[in-house]
């Protein structure tokens, strides 16, 4: 969280959009990844995504990193099976011992991870360009039901609550640790200490909860929302949509 | 002065056989100062609580200026819209208190929530971040904020609906000896500007220095003195049976002192011991 603070306080170029449009127009690329088809139209969105990090001083290393660190490995480990010649039968790409995988099933593996890894950077790039505070009002301004608003907020606020117990409770632990327990102990000290810490969050909510009517809450969050379009929003707006309907037109050219 | 609260007979169970308050007679004036003191577990921040509409008397009564404090009552959208206007509560944990996604949102929840138009809004809340110095706070989320930062927005968050009674749990909890200064010269402020203060503390000396009145709850959740400050704090056997000061034992050479003694910060100077 304080990473992402920093992060979209850089002078980058989705940085100076206004939050409603870059949620737009990002979501707009992630949905336009999941309809082409051509791995190396899916390619070059990555590249989309690693020029637009760059452009916002996110770290593109850092950024792939986590891409396909988390995102690409992933969809990796559950899509390889399916390269298998006994789920996807055609001529055999490569040959493992007794199992083969094939180059219709390859190709699909690799569609299936570029797919994932394009969609997953855009999503990241909204995340680390952009104020939790900010994504917010956004959502508030684009009128999204104000529980699903407020529920985002309580969510966050409780897990880094969470965490910060959490971290505690480990570190109380680790300074009156002199030697190690027995793995039965150690499960059982976990299990009390998640049981504890469901216990907190729930008296936690109650609390937010009151907090929150004692100051006249009625079920709705309104706020001081002050976002305006500019001049550069709107160039943005329209060259994603040119780009994004030129992706799609080569993915068609192309093919699979 | 006219009665913002009168509670008759109150007493509450959060789970039966085990009373937070028992039979609570207490009735608060307008613009009084008063201090609820007592040990951890007498039942201070369930009165409070109460005061608040938060939390309601198993049995006995409660009236908020004039008029019956319930459920029911708080059912109804004018009532509630007025008492909400009228009483502000500062929690004892800043962190239950800020639910927003920054400062600036923070102090600008109450009145939004009070319906009032958005330019009364953003003067309400500039002269409020201004009043606790807090302008440079305002598009930060409370998570990157110091305890001290969150204390001070905490109360501007309540301060933005201009509540003429303030109800403040442990509010000098967590807070460094210059943010207890601070926090005491605030609670003057208020004083000067005719606000009821109600404070639930078991900080002996910031009750000796702002409240007027001090009520004191012992540990089976009755109130057992209640009268100002200089009647109430030196009573030392009262203050040593609530488990509010105790008795602390020292040696000079083969002569022992013994010294009724509170561990509060800034330890009042009534009960220090001298040789």
């Amino acid at each position: 969280m304080l990473q992402n603070e920093e992060l979209a306080a850089r002078p980058g170029l989705l940085q100076r959009l206004d939050p409603r449009i870059k949620l737009l127009t990002l979501v707009l690329f992630a949905v336009t990844a999941s309809l082409v088809h051509s791995v190396w139209v899916l390619i070059a969105l990555i590249g989309v995504t690693i020029a637009l990090a760059a452009a916002s001083r996110v770290g593109v290393a850092a950024f792939e990193r986590r891409v396909w660190l988390s995102a690409g490995l992933l969809a990796l480990l559950v899509a390889a099976p399916s390269a298998l010649r006994i789920f996807t039968p055609g001529p055999v790409a490569v040959s493992l011992g007794p199992l083969a995988l094939t180059e219709p099933g390859l190709m699909g593996v690799a569609t299936l991870v570029t797919r994932v890894v394009a969609s997953a950077g855009f999503a990241l790039l909204v995340v680390w360009t952009m104020r939790w505070s900010d994504l917010l009002k956004a959502l508030t301004a684009m009128r999204l039901p104000d529980v699903v608003v407020a529920t985002l907020a309580m969510t966050q606020k409780q897990i880094l609550t969470l965490l910060r117990t959490v971290e505690q409770i480990h570190l109380a632990r680790e300074s009156r640790t002199l030697t190690r327990g027995s793995a039965r102990g150690d499960r059982a000290w976990v299990t009390e200490r998640m049981a504890f810490v469901v216990r907190k969050s729930m008296k936690t909510a109650d609390d937010v909860y009151d907090a929150m009517l004692s100051r006249g809450f009625t079920g709705a969050m309104p706020s001081l929302v002050k976002l305006r379009l500019r001049p550069r929003d709107w160039a943005w707006s329209a060259a994603s949509v040119a780009l994004c309907a030129t992706i799609l037109f080569a993915d068609r050219m192309i093919g699979p | 002065m006219s009665a913002n609260f009168v509670l008759e007979g109150v007493r509450h169970e959060y789970r039966a056989g085990a009373p937070a308050l028992t039979a609570i007679d207490l009735t608060i004036l307008s613009g009084e100062h008063v201090a609820i003191v007592g040990a951890n577990g007498s039942g201070k921040s369930t009165l409070l609580k109460m005061l608040d509409g938060l939390v309601f008397p198993t049995s006995g009564a409660i009236r908020a200026f004039g008029a019956p404090l319930t459920e029911d009552a708080l059912e109804d959208p004018a009532y509630r819209r007025d008492f909400r206007a009228r009483v502000g509560f500062v929690f004892q944990e800043a962190d239950v208190q800020l639910f927003c996604s920054d400062a600036s949102d923070e102090l600008a929840f109450g009145p939004l929530q009070l319906g009032l138009p958005r330019d009364e809004v953003e003067r309400r809340v500039r002269e409020a971040a201004q009043q606790l110095r807090i302008e440079q706070l305002l598009d930060r989320p409370p998570y990157t904020l110091s305890g001290g930062e969150k204390k001070r927005v905490a109360i501007a968050s309540v301060l933005t609906m201009q509540p003429h009674v303030l109800l403040l749990d442990e509010p000098t909890n967590a807070l460094d000896p210059r943010s207890q200064v601070w926090l005491l010269d605030v609670l003057d402020e208020w004083k000067q500007e005719g606000r009821t203060v109600v404070m639930a503390t078991h900080d002996l000396s910031a009750a000796a220095e702002s409240a007027d009145r001090i009520v004191v709850l012992s540990e089976d959740h009755t109130i057992v003195a209640d009268g100002t400050p200089e009647e109430v704090l030196l009573q030392r056997d009262l203050l040593l049976s609530v488990n509010l000061i105790h008795e602390h034992t020292h040696r000079h050479a083969s002569t022992a002192h013994r010294h009724a003694h509170a561990h509060a910060p800034g330890a009042d100077p009534d009960l220090a011991h001298g040789h």
